[in-house]
């Protein structure tokens, strides 16, 4: 297991260290403009446990104490995404507050991509999930990785963190006799549990009819974690109209993917160019400190892969490549 | 008419000396006021403890009071138990030039190696704590066992020569006052019959290093310590081992001890240059003796009343540290214990063979061939022809880049070829180099582990380590780690990037961090990077 030699050892330090490469879409004019736009946040102090006492409020889901605290559902939260084509990318018409690396290429604003099916966590991965994994293997994590009521999604975690736990999971459930024989179907397969990449994770969030937020084309406070103070409990906002039923595709914390940053149109065989060039991974959604610009599907954020943030954690994803 | 003066001998006169004074102290006042020093030691011990170098660790603080409460209580019970008996004891100040000298010496080491290695100078205070120990355990140990204790300045070689090789880390230092005492108890206890007097067997340093040095290696806690960083950083110091030449010459001039240190740094030369001509790789990866090596045998060997008084025995005493950390090297290399041990474990065994060593030289020089052939030179001048031939050997050696300056090891290319080639230990000796720089933060390095412990070509296949090494070298921003992270068996490799070859390109200690790129991959060009010539190709 990574963290048990020293070179996989973490430390507060090496997050202090690493700079976070911002949001590459915060970059340029059009952002100063929309930030006066919205309306002024009021920080509010977080106490433990933060629920969203709202007209959307959902039923808070439920997990599994004997299946490391997944989500207790036939698929242990992992919901499939059919195969098909999709539009990536933002149309500035039709989305005046996309980011100029959100257009597909010069002269097209989006893209139509093709994805094969794939299966996606509902929620972000927990507080309690990586708990489990942690407790299992002797993970060395930053300390104030799980902190946080069990079921936050969990923060302070690096890409590499992401990874570990992803592979943590899947030998688990290769070895469960109790894992849903779909999902063990798929990892005879030679399937993997992993990060989504940054096309699957688009798809999911936005269905196939290209949408702006995850539940439509308008602004939603009620239906996702952005603008506040904090980290909210996984699933707590409901947000019938999700496309697939997925929650806190927007906000709550930025989501990390298997995809390096690299200018669209995207292409998942060129993944392997630039290796000169620093590490920068992109993550998708916006995070619970994020305006409603970050709030859309659409917009790409990529990070130094060893940050460790409280509005940075991921979900993951069962997929073929 | 005058009487005639009896002719006496310097050691009878020092004998004379420590009698008078131990006559003109001995008495119970002077016992009480004796007892003084120690309890000032004790109670300096106790404020160090307040330094703020010390209350940043509650570990250090626990060390320093344990420290001071054995000492404490050690001396209740001796001066009660005098008391009671009547008994007393004296202080005999007497100053010998073996101690304050070497003293000197070793302390220019730390201040010379500390200007470049920060760390020493930020030990400091925990060094003046041992010294304050030391004599405070020294003194309480003998006035244990006899009347006297002979004031002066032994125990700071003792204390400066342990410190030079090996120290514990805050979270372990008490380990390192019991390291201290247990150097003394040594010297005490463990003694035999030579030249007619009872003497300490082994060099009071080198043995409390060498017994440290085995249960570290048996417990594989070798990471307590600083002792593989204190190794490798003497070389941070630029021109070392001139600087440690010089010093050497002083030593050598005072205490005749040139032909220990010489023979030892001919025999290692000779091994190293015979080695490297049989396998086509150097024997000790980037210098042909290691600077620790070499500070070794010029501060390390050279105790003069725990190793051979004769011209011969001090050669065969050479040789033999010479012979012994050439075959130690290799001895940890193949068990996988760290080869800095290799300097520390030789003395004890050479002081061991000391008695050895002066019977056969004696029985050598009483061949009647010999007898008759026996020059009568004067010690001084042959020392000083001894000294002349060492100098000439270290300029030969330093105008040949066998000291300081650029070494063939230095090349991480030189190893992998090597490695390819199948020379001898040259895989492992790459292994060993990409760990120490992955340990730099070089994520190059650590994306090269991680790659040979995923193939399993010249190290044990292991996935999860090599997914540690990935995940290191992706935490460092290398992409080509990332990768590998993501897709193991996908094995993407790239070149180093700017901050690795600062890293790479050091040749032992160079600080790199300043250098301007043309000039860095110029450098890394003259290293054998095939990339860096091309990109210079280019740039030009």
């Amino acid at each position: 297991m990574i963290g048990r030699d020293g070179a996989g050892s973490r430390s507060t330090g090496s997050a202090a260290r690493a700079t976070l490469f911002g949001l590459v879409g915060i970059v340029g004019t059009s952002a100063f403009g929309w930030a006066l736009a919205l309306e002024p946040i009021s920080p509010r102090p977080v106490t433990g446990r933060q629920t969203l006492q709202r007209p959307g409020v959902a039923t808070p889901p439920a997990f599994r104490e004997d299946a490391w605290h997944l989500p207790d559902e036939p698929l242990l939260g992992f919901v499939e995404i059919p195969a098909g084509a999709f539009l990536m990318g933002s149309d500035p018409s039709v989305d005046p507050m996309a980011f100029e690396t959100e257009q597909w290429a010069p002269g097209q604003t989006r893209g139509t991509l093709e994805v094969p099916t794939f299966y996606i966590g509902r929620y972000e991965v927990t507080v309690a999930q990586f708990e489990a994994f942690v407790e299992d293997t002797g993970f060395a994590v930053d300390p104030r990785t799980l902190t946080g009521a069990a079921d936050y999604p969990v923060a302070f975690v690096s890409w590499p963190d992401a990874l570990a736990y992803a592979r943590w999971l899947e030998s688990r459930l290769r070895d469960w006799p109790d894992t849903p024989a779909e999902l063990s179907r798929r990892l005879a397969q030679g399937w993997r549990v992993s990060l989504p990449s940054e096309a699957e994770w688009e798809k999911a969030a936005r269905g196939t009819d290209g949408r702006i937020f995850p539940w439509g084309n308008a602004p939603g406070r009620d239906r996702a974690n952005y603008a506040r103070a904090g980290r909210a409990s996984v699933g707590s906002l409901r947000c019938v109209e999700c496309a697939h039923g997925l929650s806190d595709m927007s906000g709550n914390v930025w989501e990390w993917t298997r995809s390096p940053y690299q200018p669209y149109p995207y292409d998942e065989t060129d993944d392997r160019e630039n290796l000169e060039e620093d590490a920068l991974w992109v993550m998708r959604g916006g995070g619970y400190n994020d305006t409603e610009q970050n709030a859309r599907a659409a917009v790409r954020g990529a990070a130094d892969p060893g940050v460790r943030r409280e509005f940075i954690g991921f979900r993951l994803a069962l997929t073929s490549f | 008419m005058a009487s005639p003066r009896t002719p006496r001998s310097r050691a009878e006169r020092r004998q004379q000396q420590r009698q008078d004074a131990e006559d003109s102290a001995r008495s119970p006042d002077s016992t009480t006021k004796g007892f003084l020093l120690p309890l000032s030691m004790t109670g300096l011990l106790v404020a160090l403890s307040f330094l703020p170098r010390v209350q940043e660790n509650p570990v250090l603080i626990r060390s320093f009071w344990g420290a001071a409460a054995v000492l404490l209580i050690w001396q209740v019970v001796l001066f009660t138990r005098l008391k009671r008996t009547s008994a007393t004891r004296a202080l005999v100040p007497l100053l010998r030039p073996q101690h304050y000298l070497q003293a000197a010496v070793q302390l220019s080491v730390f201040v010379y190696w500390g200007w470049f290695w920060r760390p020493v100078y930020d030990f400091a205070w925990l060094l003046v704590a041992q010294i304050v120990f030391a004599y405070a355990f020294d003194m309480l140990l003998a006035w244990s066992r006899r009347e006297s204790y002979v004031l002066g300045f032994g125990p700071f070689p003792i204390i400066f020569s342990t410190n030079l090789f090996l120290w514990f880390r805050d979270d372990w230092f008490y380990l390192q006052f019991v390291m201290i005492a247990v150097g003394f108890l040594g010297k005490e206890f463990i003694r035999w019959n030579r030249e007619g007097t009872k003497k300490h067997i082994f060099n009071p340093s080198a043995f409390s290093l060498g017994l440290f040095s085995v249960v570290l290696i048996l417990t594989q806690a070798s990471d307590l310590t600083w002792g593989q960083d204190i190794a490798s950083t003497l070389t941070l110091a630029p021109r070392i081992y001139l600087f440690l030449f010089m010093l050497g010459l002083v030593v050598m001039y005072f205490f005749s001890i040139t032909l220990v240190a010489g023979t030892a740094a001919a025999v290692l030369f000779g091994l190293s240059a015979l080695y490297s001509a049989a396998q086509g790789v150097p024997y000790f990866v980037d210098s042909e003796i290691p600077a620790a090596v070499f500070l070794g045998l010029h501060l390390l060997v050279t105790d003069p009343s725990t190793s051979p008084r004769s011209p011969l025995g001090k050669t065969i005493f050479g040789a033999g540290y010479g012979l012994g950390v050439f075959g130690l090297y290799a001895v940890l290399g193949a068990i996988g214990a760290p080869t800095f041990y290799d300097k520390l474990l030789a003395v004890p065994l050479l002081n061991l063979s000391v008695r050895g060593i002066d019977r056969g030289v004696h029985a050598i020089r009483e061949t009647p061939l010999l007898r008759r052939r026996r020059m009568d030179v004067a010690p001084r001048r042959l020392n000083l022809a001894h000294i002349a031939v060492w100098i000439v050997l270290f300029v030969v050696a330093t105008a040949t880049g066998r000291t300081d300056g650029r070494h063939t090891g230095d090349s991480l290319p030189f190893w992998e070829q090597a490695c390819e080639e199948g020379r001898r230990n040259a895989c492992r000796q790459l292994v060993q180099l990409k760990l120490t720089y992955c340990g730099d933060n070089s994520a190059w390095a650590c994306n090269e582990l991680g790659l040979h412990y995923m193939d399993g070509e010249v190290v044990p296949a292991d996935t999860e380590l090599a997914l540690g090494y990935f995940s290191r070298a992706c935490e460092l921003r290398f992409q080509a780690g990332c990768l590998n992270l993501l897709q193991p068996e996908s094995a993407v490799t790239s070149v180093p990037k700017e901050l690795d070859l600062r890293l790479l390109l050091r040749e032992g200690g160079v600080n790199l961090m300043g250098m301007s790129e043309t000039e860095l991959y110029t450098r890394a060009c003259e290293h054998d990077w095939s990339f860096a010539c091309s990109r210079v190709a280019s740039s030009t």
